[in-house]
């Protein structure tokens, strides 16, 4: 036992227990995020309760929890409680209860159930009345109500599909139109021209438009009309409730589907989730203009931060005279990657946005003003500001990769009689590749991952447009974006209805992760075949 | 060989092989692409370096307003024909037009070109003359004549834009005198405040006798409003006479200075029966007498300027038995002549007082600083005005000479010691750190300490490190010396991902999922060490029990797979025990028992969620430098050490770590800088409190979670913008210093390493 100890065996097992424990977090966090951002698609089945003082409430299962039951005796018979996702919130006021299992009397899975996702209001549970047509009913009882739903849904669901269309193509462009050409008049009255030809020409033009938009209007309001179909749903507690079709995003009863059916439904909820908009302030509907805006800032950014990192790099270890200087600049470009990225933001803001583009606005786009153009947060300044929080990454990564170049390699080329130019173009730059490569993923990852710098520099909860669009220049890079991290924290953390909002956060959170393992298991990849490259390229 | 390679034939010679001419123009412009690339390379090169650094440069050029002194740039003076001297004086909003109280009544003067408009002429006034006039900084204000009476009037200064030129006019509004002393005394010293329920009007009529008047209005719900006057006469119980009276906005407290160096309180809350307090000496020095009082913008702070020339700031405060006494909070730089003028800013805590002999001081009542000194030309001022922006002071002297000064002070409350220091704000009981940038009312002080966040940044540091430090470097010890080589490939890039890991994930995860989590189950969480630590160890003597057959499969280096399923048990162990400790030793709930004990109370989000959420961003990093400096010791130290016959244990503890110690203390403050500076983290699993306590079941509010949360909200070139950039440069400053420091050391091990 004494020779144990004093050998320390105990130690190396206690040392291995903290990097068990490490491992254990990484792998639960993991985990963690995967069942939660998975399951949430999943149509569990609906399930009706009726407790003990005659309520029925219907919904989806949420959790089951352990009923705290502090100052109870040892012994007492531990009791369970479920978390019922009753949906209904126009008529409820809450999504969410809990339910003792104890004072449940009945529970029951109604294989004609409906679970209607809407586009307000959050999720409707109950069963089919019937379906009217203005006044008239035209199906009565569930099974012919569902198969009446089923002929009438895709004809009102195209009708919204085509109200979205106008409203946002078209009378989308005729507002864009309108502000330029105000915006245009207002540049000529700033020159000091209020009247003459030009001025009654974009008058002119500007009646055009306000007609076009006239007539847009009426047939907004001719497709409102059309879609007059509604659903008549009884909730589990006999309420009855009228439900235009126009309302409603997908119907279906999990009770009565397969597995098979199960599956569809959840791969359409996951690809509505990747290429949706979102809905009812980002807690429905999907992340697509999050998804895009992350990665146009990211690509904007590398496009900022590659030759620029590769310069530096190239400058510091091919070029500057190596001495104390070098050294001091390398150990501050160094440090450079462990200063907070909030503090980076700082001098987006304080730099790019107000300094740079203050002094565009007042430039360029004086008719704009007081309304900034390029002086407040946008795409551009958010991809700069990462940019700059980047770059220390590609600089160590490619000056790594150049230190690992073999000088053998340089000095055959030089006794070729290249000139250093030729060498470092022919010779180096290519060896060095795929480590400029490491460091530009590893900055992508990073730069996906970062959301307080950008916080301040540009993003928004909810955009209303993307970078890019159909308008002349097509890019905006003055535009404000929605990004992943960012929707995260303001989803999970500002949303005024956070129980309902939570599956959506998780879903978020793993796409976030997917993006960002990819990348750096990309990154590590690609730097192991660099490292057996190296190791056989030695002479 | 038909590429025009040339063969020489043999004795000709290689100049005529290949054509010389060709090949120069060639070398030259190979060498040119060569010189033009060189210096592009270190033009850009050194650009983005000095770019990298400019950040520093860009912060600090923002910050460095807040720290610049105050200016004054004296304006055009002008001589208004005054019928006598100045009384008080009032300016507009874009100093265009000064309002002079004369005996004759209020006079306009442009202080841009002199001119003066026709003075209005006032109610009522028939052969009385102005004798006195309450502060016009406010708006309203009252004109004590001689016969007892007195006025009150308001000065408005409406602005037009008429062909989008900006112009301001004057104008006098004024009431019926009231009758205010029937004994029809002068009155010298009227004071005067505006109520919701009507106004009350002050004013000495003898050297200590008071009289006071309330008007109350009533609106019948038929007829015409009815006033009410009443009617007081308080008597003193002072030395001295009555120099000086000041009355705050609400109308509770009036207060009274004598030529003794006292200052009365006469509480006006219940209007009826006007209690006075004990009178305090507040002149500074015995035989000077108070000549001016005032109230600082809010009406909380009194200014007693004495005849000595001392300036002190005095505050009502309530004490512990419930009673209000008066508390001298600042004295600031005194005059060398008796304090004659006071006027106060309408837009913070700033505020002007002029002596007998031409000076004029700038003072900052939260900072007790005085900010600027400037000098009339000419002899004494009779009167001072402060411009409503705060960007200009008037003076006028007895015959009718004004002065005018721009100054240009925008962050007058900001002083080393209002960030750093303890201040003594208006309504505070004494000296604190208070960081409250925004408030509700229009009056509101912003409070701008930067202590609670630097505290609560450190404190959120110190409990990820009290959980990172151990893990990581424990873990880093086994990952370096014990562990194989094959299962070491896995973890690796599994530790790297960790740290790759989005830190608004983990902070989204810490506040949601946690933090509720960790509310049930706190009694196990503490008891996990202890629970741990013995099962382990059992564990290892229970292994020597097993068969050595079974024993050898288990290679040395692959313990940690044995150790998951035991850190697991030992995990959902110490949670059922947690339960049982709480039931029986906590009295059922530890929540109850903390506050009734410690006198803790527990925050959902609070430093232990933040301490495990930051610990997890902050192990790979403490682990990724130690395991490196750890696996980098020379390998015949440690084939040394073995074959003398040291174990490995004893070999890594007595030999690996001490060579590798300077390299793990250089992974600590990397880990350090990391956790100082982490937003989204800290951000969404701390209430955001900035509190002041170590209690680790409390929130915090960070320096970095502060910039994220205010900085879009903050105005361009405000002080709060400032001092959010000035956060910024401390982050910077704290992370940078940290890091190089660890920089050199982690240099230096290596170059020991050579060595070795």
């Amino acid at each position: 036992m004494n020779r144990l100890w004093k050998g320390g065996e105990p130690f190396i097992w206690l040392t291995g227990a903290a990097l068990a424990f490490s491992l254990i977090m990484v792998a639960g966090l993991v985990i963690l995020v995967l069942v939660n951002g998975l399951g949430f698609f999943w149509p569990s089945s609906v399930v009706r309760v009726r407790l003990d003082d005659g309520r029925a409430l219907m919904g989806q299962v949420t959790e089951r929890e352990q009923v705290p039951q502090p100052g109870a005796p040892p012994g007492t018979p531990v009791r369970y409680r479920i978390q019922l996702k009753v949906g209904n919130r126009d008529l409820y006021g809450a999504d969410f209860v809990w339910i003792d299992e104890a004072k449940i009397v009945q529970r029951d899975e109604p294989v004609d159930a409906l679970l209607v996702e809407r586009r307000e209001w959050g999720n409707l549970y109950g069963f089919i009345q019937g379906v009217r047509d203005g006044d008239r009913e035209i199906a009565q009882g569930p099974a012919e109500g569902w198969n009446s739903l089923q002929v009438h849904l895709p004809d009102a669901q195209a009708v919204v599909d085509e109200i979205r269309r106008v409203e946002k193509k078209e009378i989308g462009a005729i507002n864009y139109a309108q502000e330029r050409l105000r915006l245009h008049m207002k540049k000529l009255a700033l020159e000091g021209r209020q009247d003459g030809a030009e001025v009654q020409r974009l008058q002119e033009e500007m009646t055009q438009w306000s007609a076009r938009y006239r007539d847009r209007e009426s047939r907004l309001a001719e497709l409102r009309e059309r879609s007059r179909y509604a659903l008549v749903v009884v909730t589990a507690d006999n309420q009855t409730k009228e439900l235009p079709l126009a309302q409603i995003v997908r119907a279906y009863r999990p009770n009565a589907m397969g597995l098979a059916a199960k599956t569809g439904l959840y791969l359409s909820k996951v690809w509505e989730f990747v290429a949706g908009e979102p809905r009812e302030s980002n807690t429905e509907g999907g992340v697509f203009p999050a998804i895009f805006g992350t990665v146009m800032m990211v690509m904007i950014m590398s496009l900022f931060v590659t030759p620029l990192g590769v310069l530096a790099a190239f400058y510091l270890r091919e070029y500057a005279k190596q001495g104390p200087f070098v050294s001091a600049v390398r150990i501050a470009v160094n440090n450079l990657a462990g200063v907070p990225s909030i503090v980076f933001g700082v001098f987006g803001v304080g730099f790019f946005i107000y300094f740079v583009g203050g002094s565009i606005d007042r430039l360029l786009y004086p008719e704009a003003l007081p309304t900034p153009t390029f002086g407040t947060g946008g795409i551009l300044w958010a991809s700069l500001t990462l940019a700059l929080l980047t770059v220390p990454v590609v600089i160590v990564a490619t000056e790594e990769g150049l230190a690992a170049i073999p000088g053998g390699l340089r000095e055959a080329s030089l006794a070729l009689g290249t000139t250093k130019f030729e060498t470092t173009w022919r010779v180096v730059l290519p060896a060095v590749m795929p480590s400029v490569l490491t460091g530009l993923i590893l900055a992508m990852a990073r730069a996906a991952g970062e959301v307080a710098p950008l916080m301040i520099t540009g993003v928004v909860k909810l955009a209303p447009a993307l970078p890019v669009d159909g308008f002349w220049p097509f890019v905006h890079l003055e535009r404000k974006f929605m990004h992943l991290g960012f929707h995260i924290y303001d989803v999970g953390f500002q949303s005024p209805n956070v129980d309902a909002a939570r599956p959506m956060v998780y879903t978020t959170a793993l796409l976030l992760l997917l993006i960002v393992l990819i990348l750096n298991l990309t990154a590590i990849l690609v730097r192991n075949r660099l490292r057996k490259r190296y190791a056989l390229a030695m002479f | 060989m038909a590429d025009g390679t040339k063969f020489l034939a043999p004795g000709e010679s290689y100049d005529t092989a290949r054509p010389r001419a060709v090949s120069r123009e060639r070398v030259g412009r190979r060498r040119l692409i060569d010189q033009v690339a060189r210096r592009l390379v270190t033009l850009g090169g050194v650009t983005i370096i000095a770019s990298i650094l400019a950040i520093l440069v860009v912060i600090s050029a923002e910050v460095y307003p807040l720290i610049k002194p105050a200016t004054a740039s004296p304006e055009r003076t002008i001589t208004a024909g005054l019928d006598s001297t100045p009384l008080a004086a009032a300016v507009d909003e874009y100093r265009e037009i000064a309002a002079l109280v004369t005996a004759s009544g209020v006079h306009f003067v442009s202080i841009t070109d002199g001119t003066e408009s026709p003075a209005t002429p006032l109610n009522g006034l028939n052969s009385a003359r102005v004798v006195g006039a309450s502060p016009l900084g406010s708006g309203s204000f009252v004109l004590g004549l001689s016969d007892g009476r007195v006025i009150p009037a308001e000065v408005k200064f409406p602005v037009s834009f008429p062909d989008g030129r900006r112009r301001v006019d004057a104008e006098l509004a004024m009431q019926d005198p009231i009758t205010v002393d029937p004994e029809r005394h002068p009155i010298t010293r009227p004071a005067y405040a505006s109520t919701p329920n009507g106004p009350v009007i002050a004013a000495a009529v003898s050297s200590k006798e008071l009289t006071l008047v309330t008007v109350t209005e009533t609106k019948p719900l038929i007829g015409s409003p009815v006033k009410q006057e009443s009617c007081q006469r308080i008597s003193l119980p002072v030395d001295g006479e009555i120099t000086a009276l000041a009355l705050d906005g609400r109308g509770e407290d009036l207060f009274a200075g004598t030529s003794s160096g006292q200052v009365a309180r006469v509480d006006l809350r219940d209007p009826n029966s006007p209690k006075i307090a004990e009178p305090v000496d507040a002149a500074g020095r015995v035989g000077t007498g108070v000549s001016a009082l005032g109230f600082l913008n809010g009406d909380r702070t009194l200014v007693v300027g004495s005849s000595s020339g001392a300036v002190s700031s005095w505050q009502v405060l309530q004490t512990a038995g419930g009673d209000r006494r008066l508390v001298k909070i600042h004295d600031f730089a005194p005059h060398a002549d008796a304090v004659v003028g006071f006027a106060s800013s309408r837009r913070d805590k700033g505020f002007v007082t002029a002596d007998a002999s031409g000076v004029v001081h700038l003072h900052y009542g939260t900072t007790g600083q005085t900010l600027l000194t400037v000098k009339t030309e000419g002899d004494g001022v009779t009167a001072v005005a402060f411009a409503p922006k705060a960007d200009g002071i008037i003076a006028v002297n007895a015959a009718g000479r004004l002065s005018h000064w721009t100054v240009r002070n925008p962050h007058p409350e900001i002083t080393w010691k209002s960030l750093f220091g303890k201040v003594w704000y208006e309504g505070y009981a004494a000296p604190a750190y208070v960081w409250q940038s925004t408030g509700g009312t229009d009056d509101f002080e912003a409070k701008f300490s930067l202590v609670p966040l630097i505290y609560g940044t450190l404190k959120g540091t110190f409990y990820a490190l009290l959980l990172a430090i151990p893990l990581a470097l424990l873990g880093a010890l086994y990952a370096s010396q014990f562990m194989h080589p094959t299962l070491k490939g896995i973890l690796k890039p599994t530790i790297e991902i960790m740290a790759a890991l989005p830190s608004v994930v983990l902070g989204f995860l810490a506040g949601l999922w946690l933090a509720p989590l960790v509310e049930q189950v706190v009694p196990g969480l503490f008891l996990m060490p202890l629970v741990l630590t013995p099962l382990i160890l059992g564990g290892v003597y229970c292994w020597r029990f097993v068969p050595p057959a079974l024993r050898k499969r288990l290679r040395h280096g692959t313990e940690i797979a044995l150790l998951i399923p035991i850190v697991l048990f030992g995990a959902w162990l110490s949670f059922r025990l947690g339960g049982l400790v709480e039931r029986v030793l906590l009295s059922g709930d530890y929540r109850t028992w903390l506050l009734n004990v410690l006198g803790l109370t527990y925050d959902q989000r609070n430093s232990l969620v933040v301490g495990f959420a930051m610990g997890f961003a902050v192990i790979p990093i403490i682990f990724t430098i130690a395991e490196d400096s750890l696996a980098n010791v020379p390998q015949h130290l440690i084939a040394g050490s073995l074959a003398l016959g040291a174990t490995r244990w004893q070999t890594a503890i007595r030999i690996v770590l001490p060579t590798a110690s300077s390299g793990i203390f250089s992974g600590i403050m990397i880990g350090f800088g990391r956790a100082v500076g982490e937003t989204m983290i800290v951000l969404m699993a701390t209430g955001n409190t900035p509190v002041m306590n170590w209690s680790i079941f409390s929130g915090f509010r960070a320096l970095s979670a502060n910039i994220a949360v205010e900085l879009p909200e903050a105005p361009e070139g405000g002080t709060l913008f400032r001092v959010l950039f000035l956060a910024a440069l401390l982050l910077f400053a704290m992370t940078f210093v940290v890091n190089t420091a660890a920089e050199i050391v982690r240099l230096r091990l290596r170059r020991k390493y050579q060595q070795l």
